[in-house]
This record gives structure tokens, C-alpha cells and sequence, in this order.
């Protein structure tokens, strides 16, 4: 019962998100375009809320499951170390979208879960946002989409069936490589998916030539393909220098990295149940 | 000495106010008191140099000029032609989508200033401290987060010193692989002995139990509540007020569990906020400037808030009394009842 209602939860918020960022779109669809004009102006302010109120009720299951100290403690430092690495993305600035926040969050998912990952890509975006003064109406969008990198590198470390890391070799050769390709192409894919999903909230009210703007009635193909020409023309090169520095970063930092964060899990989940009878 | 929930309020009717006007009096003149604000209350080490919203002005509103310009064929008064075989960019070049691009740079440049302001004027700790009772784990996360920024980027340079004193540089993305992973080693080292010292002082007792079913229940009961309702709200418009009763009580029903989970976490303040008049002035006047720019009004005066300069521009109007009401977003930086600074909480006199 307790899972059947954890997923219900799980589930419900994912889709108050994902209709949150798509919900300009079907707005106007039965509508006719005075009413879209007219709700043109509130509709971002409406879903910041639903956004926010969606991510309040996700981190409310998550939290409640139980989380050990060393589990709070162990999130609460990581948070602390990819948060120090956007102060410096911050300080010194990057080729494009470059960010080094990005890899920590995906490899700590991949090792730890989806749960994990959901909660450091989240409090990974608000302390980082906190300490650089990057707060505002974009943070619960940034901290939907990061915690989204963070969970699907978790079902990424389930599906691939490489959780059991403590039947890994000490040293990062031979069976790590596929690990290590298949992670690289997981970030470069999120270092585009994340600004292409950031883009949707505010893309419906932007302005811009016919051919890349919204505009009421538009199907669901030739809304696509003028997103496409919008993300082309304005997202694709700054976010392809946050998928290749994914890329690079996890081929230099993904073996010992992936390496730390298991033997630490390990240590960790390491406990003495006393015998009985 | 205003309060931190005040200012939330103030940034947020900022945001509110920048995104529903269109029109560029009110924009300018909303940034305008965004920067007297933050002149007045934001301490003296964030007011060093050029102001920060001045400096994202130079780029923001250039450049969204000058995109929106070159790519929005629209508006009658023609500055150029580029070749039609420029893909996008081909065709001609108005004062019209200029003008347009420039408004949207400077209504982007508003929020950022009013932001910029917030971020500026409200200590993080005070933040932390606005954490819902419900949210007792995220909120020692958080807190640890914070504590642990200070250690970290201190622990970072240690280890820079040390792998210098080795022969260590730092000259490309290479060179970081032994100064990250000893970082990141000697991070995880902390977190266990913090893990302990929290175990070691009755954390697990509290945090070990999940969550009780009931809770679990209505809280997968208010999304249900509130998905159904918006969906209904968008795709059933005969239904639009039975939809919009169910979003807000699939809201209420998620702030109830919110109360319900807050409930179980007993919480003891050592310096309580007191809420002051000056605060007070603060809400009332961000309520002034909601109730100018929302409300219904049957008042022409209200219309001004909107424009667009297409097809042709033409000089925008302007409401006096819209522009008065706007200035209730300046309360913070009145000192009419204080004679202290703008940012410090409020806690009581040492005796």
C-alpha cells in the first residue's frame, strides 16, 4: 500500500511538472485566441506556483521515507561540493553553458538512486542559487529539471544493472569503459534535454519571427518543428558546450569518481543487526 | 530592519508587476524603485561599483534589441532590408521589433534588479529559517549544505596548496582530477563523522520513522485533486468552475498535509521575529501595488498598463495614478518608524 501510494505520489507530481511546462501549448488549443492573450500575461506566474507546489509536494514523499542521518549528512556535503563548483563556474565564467554542476549530480544518482539524485539535483540548484544570489522565478523550473538529471540517473544505475558496485574491480579498467560510455552519452543528452526543457516555460510568451514562435491553434507537429527552429537558432550552440563538458568531465572524473561514491556507499549502508534467539 | 517574508512579498510583486506590464513608463519606472530600494537597503558591501541591474541592462536589452530585430519581420516603419536568402534573418529590419526586443530586455532587467535586491538585502540564514516545519529533513539538508559551502571552498584551497607544494599546476581540466577527488574523499570523511555526532545526539529517533500512511494518502489525493481539476480546467470548458474549485482544493488539500507533516516536527525558535510596523507598511504597500495592476478595476487608467508597438510605435500612455500606485513598492526603503538598516532581523535588545 505504502509503495502503491509512493508511486501514485511520484507519478502525479511528475505530471503536474510536465503539464506546468507544456500547459501555454494546450491553453489555446480549445480556446480561441482572445482568451490566450488574456491569460498571456498570468500564465507564467500560474505555473512558477504549480510548479513549485508540485516540487513541495515530490520533496515531502521523499523526505518522508525515512532518511537516515548519514544519508542527510552524506546529501548534505555532496550538495555542499557541487555547490562550491558553480561558485566557481560563477567566478570564472565557462565556454557557453558549461557547468560543472551537472556530473556530480548525474554519477551521484547513478550510485546512490533515483531518490538521491532527485534530492541533490534539487538542493544542488537551490544552495547554489541561494549562495550565488541566483534566486528567482527560474528556480523551481532549475530545480524540477535537475532533480529530473538526478532520478533518471538513478533508473539509469537500475537499469543498466551496475548498482552492485561492491562487486567492482578496485581499479578503473576493462569493465568500467562501458559504464563510462554510457554515462558520456546520458550526459551529453541531458546537457542539451536540460536547456531544451528549461526554454519551454518561457518560449510560448517569447517573441520572435513567425517560424520560431508559438502562436494559438498551431498543432502538436508545427509547434515542434518551430521549437526546433527556436532551439536551433538561439539554445543549440551554448548547450552543446554543456553536453560536450559533461562528456569530458565524466570521462576524466567518471571512473574515480563512480569508485569514491561506491566505496563510500559501502561504509555507509554498512550495519550490525544484533542476532535474536 | 524589514522582515524576511516581507521582503519574499516585495520580490514577488516585483515579478508580478514586470511580467503582466507592458508598457515601458511603468518598466522604467518599476526599475527605477528596484534600485532606490536596493541603494537604500541593501548593505554596503553588495552597493560596491556600477550597479549589477545597470551592468545587465548594457547586455540584456542590446541584445535582445538587437535579436528580436534581426529576426522578427514585423512592424511598418522599415529601417532595412537584408538579402532574403539569409535564413532567418532575411527581410526587413523595423523600429517596430527593435523596440519590442528592447522592452522585453528591460522587463528582463527589472525582474533580475528586483531579484538582484532580494538576494541582496536577506541573509540566507533567514531564508533557511522560512523552511515549513514539513520540511524538517530538507531543511537540516539545507543547513548542513550551507554550513558545509565555507569548509568546502576552504578545504578546496588546502588542497591546491598542497598539491602546489608537490609541483601540482592547475592549467587545464586535467589538472583538476587530483584536486577534486581528494576534495570530494575528504568531503564524504566529514559527512560520516557528521552522520555520527547526529545519531550520537538522538537525530534517528526522529527522522527513522517514515511517513504515516494517512499522509501519504492525502497528499496523493490533493495532486490527484488538482491534476484532474487543471486538466478539466483546459480541456473542458463547460466545466471551467467545478475545475477551478478542485485546483483549489487539491491546493488546500496539499497545504493541509503540509500543516499535518509540520505538526510532527516540534521546532524551538532561540530568537523569535518580531513583525513591525515597518513591515507592515511594506505588505500593505506591495497590496496597493496588486490591487493597482490585478484587481478589475472599471478604471481606463488600468489599460495603460498594457502595449505593444506594433504595427506602428507610437509614444506609449501613461496613468499618473497608476504610476503613484506603483511606488508602494518603495515602503522598504522608508525609515519613517526605524532608524536602523533594512536587513538585520529583528531580535530582541540583550538584557
Amino acid at each position: 500500500m505504502r509503495r502503491s501510494l509512493s508511486a501514485a505520489i511520484y507519478v502525479l507530481s511528475t505530471a503536474i511538472g510536465v503539464l506546468a511546462f507544456v500547459y501555454p501549448f494546450v491553453l489555446d488549443v480549445r480556446a480561441t485566441g482572445s482568451l490566450g492573450v488574456a491569460h498571456s500575461q498570468d500564465a507564467p506566474l500560474v505555473t512558477a506556483a504549480l510548479v513549485g507546489l508540485s516540487l513541495v509536494a515530490l520533496l515531502v514523499e521523499l523526505q518522508g521515507q525515512a532518511i537516515s542521518a548519514k544519508t542527510v549528512a552524506m546529501l548534505g556535503v555532496l550538495v555542499a561540493i557541487t555547490s562550491v563548483l558553480r561558485f566557481v563556474e560563477v567566478a570564472v565564467p565557462m565556454p557557453g553553458g558549461f557547468s560543472p554542476v551537472f556530473v556530480p549530480i548525474i554519477l551521484a544518482g547513478y550510485v546512490f538512486g533515483s531518490r538521491f539524485g532527485f534530492l541533490m539535483g534539487a538542493f544542488t540548484l537551490l544552495v547554489s542559487g541561494l549562495i550565488t544570489g541566483g534566486v528567482g522565478p527560474w528556480l523551481p523550473y532549475q530545480m524540477f529539471a535537475s532533480g529530473w538529471v538526478g532520478m533518471s540517473a538513478g533508473w539509469l544505475g537500475q537499469i543498466s544493472n551496475l548498482q552492485s558496485h561492491s562487486q567492482r574491480p578496485a581499479s578503473g579498467t576493462g569493465d568500467w569503459r562501458l559504464e563510462i560510455v554510457v554515462l558520456s552519452v546520458f550526459g551529453f543528452a541531458w546537457g542539451l534535454l536540460y536547456g531544451a526543457i528549461i526554454n519551454v516555460y518561457f518560449w510560448p510568451f517569447a517573441a520572435g519571427p513567425v517560424e520560431q514562435t508559438w502562436a494559438p491553434g498551431i498543432g502538436p507537429g508545427e509547434t515542434l518543428a518551430r521549437y526546433a527552429a527556436f532551439y536551433v537558432a538561439t539554445s543549440l550552440g551554448w548547450d552543446l558546450m554543456r553536453a560536450a563538458g559533461n562528456v569530458a568531465l565524466i570521462l576524466l572524473l567518471g571512473v574515480p569518481m563512480v569508485h569514491t561514491l561506491a566505496r563510500f556507499q559501502r561504509r555507509f549502508h554498512f550495519e550490525v543487526h544484533p542476532a535474536h534467539g | 530592519m524589514v522582515d524576511v517574508r516581507a521582503w519574499l512579498l516585495w520580490a514577488l510583486t516585483v515579478l508580478v508587476v514586470a511580467s503582466s506590464a507592458r508598457n515601458p513608463f511603468y518598466v522604467v519606472l518599476l526599475l527605477l524603485i528596484t534600485m532606490v530600494v536596493g541603494a537604500t537597503c541593501a548593505p554596503a558591501r553588495g552597493r560596491r561599483g556600477a550597479p549589477s541591474s545597470l551592468r545587465f541592462a548594457a547586455v540584456a536589452v542590446p541584445m535582445a534589441a538587437l535579436f528580436n530585430g534581426l529576426t522578427a519581420h514585423l512592424g511598418d516603419t522599415v529601417l532595412l532590408r537584408l538579402p532574403a536568402w539569409l535564413p532567418l534573418l532575411g527581410g526587413p529590419v523595423t523600429l517596430e521589433a527593435l523596440a519590442f526586443g528592447a522592452l522585453n530586455g528591460l522587463t528582463l532587467t527589472t525582474i533580475f534588479s528586483g531579484f538582484a535586491v532580494f538576494n541582496q538585502v536577506t541573509p540566507v540564514r533567514d531564508l533557511v529559517r522560512l523552511t515549513p516545519r514539513a520540511f524538517h529533513e530538507a531543511g537540516v539538508v539545507l543547513s548542513i549544505a550551507l554550513t558545509f559551502v565555507p569548509q568546502t571552498t576552504r578545504s578546496l584551497a588546502r588542497i591546491r596548496e598542497a598539491q602546489a607544494v608537490r609541483g601540482h599546476r592547475v592549467r587545464g581540466l586535467r589538472d583538476w582530477l587530483p584536486v577534486f577527488i581528494p576534495l570530494l574523499v575528504s568531503g564524504l570523511e566529514r559527512s560520516m563523522g557528521l552522520a555520527e555526532a547526529m545519531v550520537a545526539r538522538g537525530y534517528g529517533a526522529v527522522s527513522d520513522r517514515a511517513q504515516p500512511l494517512r499522509t501519504q494518502a492525502l497528499l496523493a489525493l490533493g495532486l490527484f485533486v488538482l491534476l484532474g481539476g487543471w486538466l478539466a480546467f483546459l480541456f473542458l470548458p463547460s466545466w471551467k468552475g467545478v475545475a477551478l474549485g478542485g485546483m483549489i482544493v487539491g491546493v488546500g488539500i496539499i497545504v493541509g498535509v503540509l500543516r499535518l507533516a509540520g505538526r510532527a516536527v516540534p521546532r524551538t525558535v532561540y530568537r523569535p521575529y518580531r513583525w513591525s510596523r515597518r513591515d507592515t507598511l511594506v505588505v500593505l504597500g506591495c497590496g496597493l501595488v496588486l490591487a493597482v495592476t490585478l484587481l478589475p478595476w472599471p478604471w481606463p487608467g488600468r489599460a495603460t498598463l498594457a502595449y505593444t508597438p506594433f504595427p506602428r510605435l507610437t509614444l506609449p500612455p501613461f496613468d499618473p495614478l497608476v504610476g503613484l500606485g506603483l511606488l508602494g513598492l518603495v515602503a522598504p526603503a522608508a525609515r519613517m518608524y526605524s532608524s536602523h538598516g533594512c536587513t538585520h532581523p529583528h531580535y530582541p535588545k540583550a538584557k
